[in-house]
C-alpha cells in the first residue's frame, strides 16, 4: 500500500511553517508575534537601526527627548538600541488606564473645538502671552513719585530722539550734568553729561517707544515679596517621592483636561471671595494674583516640564500637578515653603481657610488663590 | 530528533490549515495570550468573538466633528474589551466605534451599522485642545480622558513637552510613522 501522494510544494511549504514556529514559540513572550510582522518589516527595522531612535523633528535626542535617548525615543524606543520594545511605542495606546483623579463624565465649559490645528504660537508657551497687568501681579504700588514720575505705560516713552547719539562723544564727565528729578515729574537730562567712553555708537534702539515693560517678571524686579510664612498647624515633611506630581491632566490643555466636574470658584474679583475683602486691608494688600497669571505660570511650567509654580508674589512653591478637588469647593495640594518643608494643605475655596484656619498672611492668601484657581478656575 | 517530536511535526505538517491555525493559538495560550492575533485577524473582517468580559470604563459627554465640519455635542462610551479598547462615538443618529489595541498599537473604525472594523491610515493627537482625530478629520473628538491616560502612560521622554502627536499606519495596520509637534510638518521625503 502506498502513500496517498503529496504536492512537493504543499509539503514543504507546510513543513517550514512548522519549523517556524516551533522555533518561534518557546521564546515569545508574545504569543504569535510574528504574525503581526510583514515580511518587508524586517527590512525597515535595518534601515532604522542604522538611523537610531526615531522621533520627530524635534526628537533628535535633546532635552525635549524623542530619539536616540537613552530610553529611546519616536517610534522605536524602549530600549537602549533605539528600536526595541517597538510594541506600543507610537505615542499613543489604548487610553485604558485609569489616569490620576480618574474618568470625567463631560468636558467642561467651553472646550476648543476637536481638531488637530494648532495655534500660531504655542498655547503652553506661557508667559509672555498672559495677562501681566500690574494689579494682576499683586497690584505693585508703582506711584509716580516712587519713580520719579516717569510714566511707564508701554509706547509713552519718546525715545526717538535718543536713537543717534553720535553727538555725545565728548561726554567727558557725568559729575557736572544735572541730572535732577523734576518736581513736576519730568526727567531732566539737560546739562553737561561725561560719556567719554560711550561712543558714537552708542545705541538704545530698543528702549524706543515700543519699550515694553508689560511682560517682565515682577517678582524679579523689586516687587515685594511675601514670605511663604507657614502656621503651625500645618502638616509638613511630606514626602515628595511618594507622590505623582505629574498627573496625566497635569499637560498642554490641562484647564479642559482635570477630571473633575466644575466645581465651585468665586475667584478673588468680581463678585469676589467672601473671605477676601474683610482682610484685604488687614494684608495690607489691595489684588490677589489673576486668574490669568496663575494659569500662564502652569502653562509655563507644563511647558518647561516643572512640577511646580512659585505661588506669584511668595516664595512657596504650589506643586500644581498635586492639586485635587475635595469635595466641590475643597482642595488639598502639596506646598513647598521657604523653609525646606512640604506640606499637605487643605483649603476651602469659599470659606477662605487653609487646614481650617483663616489665612494670616498675604502670602498665605496668594497660595489659597492660587490652588483654588488651578482646581476650580476658568480654562485658559 | 525523537519519534514524539517526529510524529508531532508530521502531524502538523498534514493538519488541514484551519484547523493547524486553531492549535497553534491555543499552544500560544498556553504560553500567555490570544488576545494579539485576534487582533490581528479582526482587521478588515467582522469583529471576533468576545473572550473577554467587557467593562465600560466611562461615557463622556463632549464635543465631535465629522469630516472637519462643525463641533456637536456626542458622546463617548469607552469600552474595555480585554486586549483592545473600543470608543463608541453617538452623534446624533450615527454611531462610530474606533477599536485600539496595544502592542503594537493597531487602530480600526466602523461606522453605521457595519460590523466590518475597517484599519485606519492615521491618528493624531492635540494634547492642548484635548483632541483626538482618526483619518485626518474624518472623526475628531474632545476626550481629555483619553489624553490624560496616555499622558500618564507615557512618563518618559516621548511626550515630555509634546502637544501634538501624530501616528501613520501602514497596509500591516502598524504604525509605520509617528511625528511630534513641528515635525508634523515636515516632508521627509
Amino acid at each position: 500500500m502506498s502513500a496517498p501522494p503529496i504536492s512537493t510544494t504543499s509539503w514543504r511549504r507546510r513543513t517550514s511553517l512548522v519549523l517556524a514556529l516551533a522555533l518561534t514559540l518557546p521564546s515569545m513572550t508574545s504569543p504569535l508575534a510574528a504574525y503581526a510582522v510583514p515580511q518587508d518589516a524586517s527590512s525597515s527595522y535595518l534601515l532604522i537601526a542604522r538611523g537610531g531612535g526615531g522621533g520627530g523633528a524635534r526628537g533628535g535626542g535633546g532635552a525635549r527627548g524623542g530619539g536616540g535617548g537613552a530610553r529611546g525615543g519616536g517610534d522605536f524606543g524602549g530600549g537602549r538600541s533605539g528600536f526595541q520594545n517597538t510594541g506600543g511605542a507610537a505615542g499613543l495606546n489604548r487610553g485604558t488606564n485609569r489616569p490620576t483623579g480618574g474618568w470625567s463624565q463631560s468636558v467642561r465649559g467651553n472646550a476648543p473645538s476637536p481638531g488637530l490645528s494648532r495655534p500660531a504660537s504655542r498655547p503652553s508657551g506661557g508667559i509672555n502671552g498672559a495677562d501681566r497687568t500690574p494689579a494682576g501681579l499683586g497690584g505693585g504700588t508703582r506711584t509716580p513719585g516712587s519713580l520719579g514720575g516717569i510714566d511707564r505705560t508701554p509706547g509713552s516713552i519718546d525715545r526717538s530722539n535718543l536713537g543717534n547719539r553720535s553727538n555725545l562723544d565728548n561726554r567727558t564727565g557725568l559729575s557736572s550734568g544735572d541730572r535732577s528729578l523734576g518736581g513736576d515729574g519730568t526727567f531732566n537730562r539737560n546739562g553737561n553729561l561725561n560719556r567719554a567712553n560711550l561712543d558714537g555708537n552708542f545705541n538704545r534702539g530698543n528702549l524706543d517707544g515700543n519699550f515694553n515693560r508689560g511682560n517682565l517678571d515682577r517678582n524679579v524686579n523689586g516687587q515685594r515679596v511675601f514670605n511663604g510664612n507657614v502656621n503651625s498647624n500645618w502638616s509638613r515633611n511630606w514626602n515628595v517621592n511618594n507622590v505623582n506630581l505629574s498627573p496625566g491632566w497635569a499637560r498642554p490643555g490641562w484647564g479642559y483636561a482635570r477630571p473633575w466636574g466644575t466645581g465651585w470658584y468665586g475667584g478673588w474679583a468680581t463678585p469676589g471671595w467672601g473671605w477676601w475683602g474683610a482682610n484685604a486691608a488687614l494684608w495690607g494688600i489691595s489684588t490677589l494674583t489673576s486668574a490669568a497669571v496663575i494659569n500662564a505660570a502652569v502653562d509655563a511650567a507644563v511647558s518647561s516640564n516643572t512640577t511646580y509654580i512659585v505661588v506669584p508674589q511668595t516664595n512657596y512653591q504650589l506643586l500644581f500637578g498635586t492639586v485635587q478637588p475635595v469635595g466641590s469647593q475643597g482642595v488639598t495640594f502639596l506646598v513647598q515653603a521657604d523653609d525646606g518643608s512640604t506640606y499637605n494643605l487643605t483649603a476651602d475655596c469659599n470659606t477662605g481657610t487653609i487646614d481650617g484656619v483663616a489665612p494670616n498672611s498675604a502670602a498665605q492668601a496668594e497660595l489659597l488663590n492660587a490652588a483654588c484657581q488651578v482646581a476650580y478656575g476658568s480654562a485658559s | 530528533m525523537t519519534p514524539l517530536s517526529t510524529a508531532v511535526l508530521l502531524a502538523f505538517t498534514f493538519m488541514p490549515p484551519p484547523l493547524l491555525r486553531g492549535v497553534l493559538v491555543c499552544a500560544a495560550a498556553l504560553l500567555g495570550s490570544c488576545l494579539v492575533p485576534a487582533a490581528v485577524y479582526s482587521q478588515g473582517q467582522p469583529a471576533p468573538s468576545k473572550a473577554t468580559a467587557s467593562k465600560v470604563l466611562y461615557t463622556l459627554a463632549t464635543q465631535c466633528s465629522l469630516a472637519g465640519g462643525p463641533a456637536q455635542p456626542c458622546t463617548v462610551e469607552a469600552i474595555d474589551e480585554g486586549g483592545t479598547t473600543i470608543y463608541r462615538h453617538r452623534i446624533g443618529a450615527q454611531t462610530i466605534a474606533v477599536r485600539i489595541t496595544d502592542s503594537p498599537v493597531r487602530m480600526a473604525i466602523q461606522s453605521g451599522t457595519s460590523t466590518t472594523w475597517v484599519p485606519l491610515r492615521s491618528a493624531g493627537a492635540l494634547f492642548s485642545t484635548n483632541s483626538i482625530c482618526f483619518n485626518g478629520r474624518e472623526l475628531c473628538v474632545v476626550n481629555p480622558n483619553y489624553l490624560n491616560s496616555v499622558r500618564e502612560d507615557r512618563k518618559d521622554l516621548r511626550l515630555q513637552g509634546r502637544d501634538l502627536v501624530k501616528v501613520h499606519f501602514g497596509p500591516d495596520g502598524r504604525v509605520n510613522a509617528t511625528c511630534y509637534d513641528e515635525g508634523c510638518e515636515a516632508d521627509l521625503r
